[in-house]
């Protein structure tokens, strides 16, 4: 069975063009458009990874991750978050949260791809 | 789902968060929470550049990038968003959104003008930058930078190992399993790039059984790997541990001092972890004793501070930092904004429904018709309950066309503050009626003509401050956007309390151009809309918002294919009122049928009044005298069988449906009543597009076709006539 990768941003292009390469090399995907979208639905999923923006409405990226931290069920599923290269303060918030990966935007679709495949294989 | 679409979602998407944009810099003098406002606009510009990256639109990603640079400094408190940023930003958002319009496969091709334009403006966002952001860091940055850890070589006697293959030591951290790292899924990503020769597990750092906690890592690695691979791909398999792991990555015929930093980072006896080396086949074991003889004599000569220089760094921020910007989180989420859930769909779908639904409707009246010829009770029934849906299915169609005028309304926002800028007054725009709806089609044809009319009130309405102030009025203009339902209709008023119509100036001018005769008697309506002739300009000077003659009769021409009207209220030196009035939908309709002779015609319900019988009390004529007494009031009225010569109406009871349009009041004399019909509007063949008094034409369930009347021109016809003197009235039904 593929494997299963959460992708959440408020972009929804960003999110559409993640999905196709991220489906396009073997994975399943789920797509959240913020924060509270991603934890709803999270629930009852098996997730390998998780992609997350932190700068999002409702709930931001940061504060997702701390409380899917509080999930047994997703303690240890690996979160990469998509941040800008100015925000150290953010990277550094996102690691206090739990999320120890973190990937610059703007990236190209096969960056992303690249990133994950280190995390999870298809 | 293709990159098609996602580029389409990408384009709509921009344009959405530019508008948002805009709307929050120019309310920002006024928002409640200015820090989520901040927040909303660093958003629009952060989304925009993170899907620009995906498509490789880098010039939009070099661009948007500096304004989120700006962006972020403001959001940090660096600065404050003053009147000077703002504008400075609304060009930006300008800026941007012609690059998204420049969108040309993978590039955007902007005009040679356009890029000097966006130098000026890097230009001028560049004041407040530091200099930390002025590049544009397109790189992935998974690695602080990967070059610092070279290893610093001080030992002059260094030669080189005769080793051709990367030597890879590996020592996760305690933490990496609870990051949601797998060790195992970096080495088998390594194994992508190369082949693995030796791998050897170290486990030295296991504890015992009793003090193991199952969910640390204890492991490490050393690695030999054939590859031909660059330094920095190895490096970048573990970018996500980076801060995690010790990691040494010692290329093919690595120095002796390289070798030695390996064995005394990793804080272990040496001993052992040079045993490890050779079985990896890294080291041969009489290089080995060369090396840690090497190794003893650096130590003796004090120099091994190389090691604490290039132990990793744990890349932790200061704590001060983090709760700084979780706090800043706090806030944002604190000021919730209202996101309404909305579903995309694809304009020409939505139209197709639309159509189908018409069709329905007609085939439903046509179903219901034929069972009432049967006299079966049953099918009668039935039929009318499948109407009753169809036309909840036509209401609720027909919503979803309907959207909200607010949007179009905020848009003026910007129009005003830059034209009145640019004229020295000062100018503040109220808006109604936001929330009032109307159909899709309308609200986008109806914005040109909006813009011309409220460019015309900044420009010709509202006095210079001198003047204003002459006039004894508050040196700031006020120009107000209404909206609001009346009768089946939706009503749009712009209006100013500027300079008013000059009537004098504006007959004279009308004389002077011949568009009347001087001896003509006007009424003051009838002189008001004189602006809206093709060449017709009071204004003395002509300046580049409005008065190039071109304008206002464009906007009735555009008002009037959309089936509306216009109207003006002015008062001189008072102010003055726009209203344009228009249908609510183009679609379907709830119509009024009505029967003369052997034709169907249709008024929409909404503008009945009421219908009365027509009996020989009200005494009238064919003599032009067609007025009745409508409860001590004078009604008007019109024969449409005279009007569109039908012959043959020799109903034993004449009826007189009795129309409001606006504040005016007719009655249309029929045959009979047909009552209530759902109508689909049919646009009349290019033959019939220009017959006054009917704008379209509907399908009956027989086949038969009606005719929509054009209640307000004919409503005009009869007040015309009216407003004329008898003799024009005898002429009008001399002429049927």
């Amino acid at each position: 069975m593929a494997k299963t990768i959460m992708i959440v941003d408020d972009s929804a292009s960003l999110r559409q063009v993640v999905s196709i390469a991220l489906i396009g090399a073997g994975y399943d995907v789920i797509e959240g458009c913020d924060g509270k979208d991603a934890l709803s639905k999270l629930k009852g999923q098996k997730i390998s990874l998780i992609v997350s923006d932190v700068n999002m409405p409702n709930m931001d990226g940061i504060t997702m991750v701390q409380e899917i931290k509080k999930l047994p069920a997703y303690k240890f599923t690996p979160i990469i978050m998509l941040t800008t290269e100015s925000a150290d303060d953010k990277k550094a918030a996102g690691q206090a949260a739990g999320a120890k990966a973190w990937m610059v935007k703007p990236f190209k679709p096969e960056q992303l791809l690249m990133a994950v495949s280190k995390l999870v294989q298809p | 789902m293709n990159m098609e679409q996602a580029f389409q979602t990408f384009l709509a998407e921009s344009s959405e968060l530019l508008q948002d944009m805009e709307d929050k810099l120019l309310g920002f003098d006024s928002c409640d929470d200015c820090a989520e406002s901040v927040n909303s606009i660093f958003r629009a510009v952060h989304t925009i550049k993170g899907s620009a990256g995906l498509f490789g639109l880098d010039e939009i990603v070099a661009f948007t990038h500096v304004v989120e640079s700006v962006l972020d400094d403001v959001r940090s408190g660096s600065f404050v968003l003053d009147e000077q940023l703002i504008n400075l930003l609304l060009q930006c958002k300008d800026y941007i959104g012609k690059m998204v319009d420049s969108i040309d496969g993978e590039a955007v091709l902007m005009a040679p003008e356009d890029l000097t334009v966006q130098a000026v403006l890097e230009q001028a966002l560049g004041v407040y930058l530091n200099t930390e952001h002025s590049t544009a860091a397109t790189a992935l940055v998974g690695i602080d930078d990967a070059d610092t850890y070279q290893s610093v070589s001080v030992i002059e006697s260094d030669s080189a190992m005769a080793n051709e293959n990367w030597h890879i030591s590996v020592y996760f951290g305690t933490d990496v399993l609870r990051n949601g790292m797998d060790p195992l899924s970096f080495i088998r990503y390594l194994a992508t790039l190369g082949s693995i020769v030796h791998i050897e597990t170290v486990t030295d750092a296991l504890p015992g059984i009793e003090d193991m906690d199952a969910e640390s890592c204890y492991l490490g690695y050393e690695i030999n790997f054939h590859s031909s691979a660059s330094k920095s791909q190895i490096e970048e398999v573990f970018e996500f541990v980076r801060e995690d792991c010790q990691l040494k990555i010692l290329p093919p015929y690595a120095k002796v001092s390289e070798f030695i930093d390996v064995i005394d980072t990793i804080q272990n006896d040496e001993l052992r972890l040079g045993e490890i080396l050779v079985r990896c086949g890294t080291l041969t074991q009489r290089e080995l004793d060369n090396l840690l003889e090497m190794q003893h004599a650096v130590k003796e000569g004090g120099t091994h501070r190389l090691i604490g220089e290039i132990v990793v760094e744990d890349g932790l921020a200061s704590s001060e930092v983090v709760t700084a910007a979780l706090h800043k989180q706090a806030q944002g989420k604190k000021a919730k904004e209202k996101q309404a859930q909305t579903v995309r769909v694809d304009a020409e779908k939505l139209d197709h429904l639309i159509n189908l639904i018409g069709e329905l409707v007609i085939a439903g009246a046509g179903v219901e018709s034929e069972a009432h010829l049967t006299g079966i009770g049953n099918l009668m029934e039935s039929a009318q309950t499948m109407t009753r849906l169809v036309e909840e299915v036509r209401e609720s169609a027909l919503n979803l066309r309907m959207v909200q005028i607010g949007e179009t309304f905020n848009r003026f926002f910007r129009v005003v503050r830059d034209v009145s800028k640019e004229l020295g007054k000062d100018i503040d725009l109220h808006i109604d009626g936001a929330d009032t709806e109307l159909d899709k089609t309308v609200i986008e044809k109806i914005s040109d003509p909006l813009m011309h009319l409220v460019r015309n009130s900044i420009d010709h309405g509202i006095e210079s401050p001198a003047l204003r102030a002459q006039r004894n009025k508050p040196a700031t203009g006020n120009v107000k956007l209404n909206a609001y339902h009346e009768s089946g209709t939706i009503v749009i008023e712009v209006s100013d309390d500027g300079g008013g119509l000059n009537r004098e100036k504006i007959l004279q001018k009308a004389i002077a151009n011949g568009l009347v005769s001087a001896e003509a008697e006007l009424s003051v309506q009838d002189i008001n809309k004189l602006i809206f002739e093709a060449g017709f300009s009071t204004a003395e000077a002509i300046s580049n918002i409005s008065g190039r003659g071109v304008g206002m009769d464009v906007v009735r021409r555009n008002i009037e294919a959309l089936r509306g009207t216009v109207e003006i209220d002015s008062e001189y030196t008072v102010g003055t009122t726009i209203r344009i009035r228009l249908p609510l939908t183009l679609a379907i309709i709830d119509g009024f049928m009505m029967k003369v002779g052997d034709a169907f015609y249709v008024v929409p319900l909404d503008i009945v009044e009421e219908c009365i019988e027509l009996n020989t009390n009200h005494n009238v004529g064919h003599d032009g005298r067609s007025y009745i007494n409508l409860r001590g009031e004078v009604l008007p009225f019109i024969r449409l069988g005279d009007y569109f010569s039908k012959t043959g109406g020799s109903a034993k009871r004449e009826n007189i449906v009795v129309i409001k349009y606006g504040s005016l009041k007719a009655g249309f004399v029929v045959d009979e009543l047909m009552g209530e019909f759902q109508t689909v509007i049919k646009p009349l063949g290019p033959l019939f597009e220009r017959v006054p008094g009917i704008s379209g034409s509907t399908i009956l369930g027989s086949g038969e076709v009606a005719l929509i009347l054009d209640a307000s021109s004919l409503i005009h016809l009869v007040m015309q006539r009216d407003g004329k003197a008898i003799s024009a009235a005898a002429k009008q039904s001399a002429l049927h």
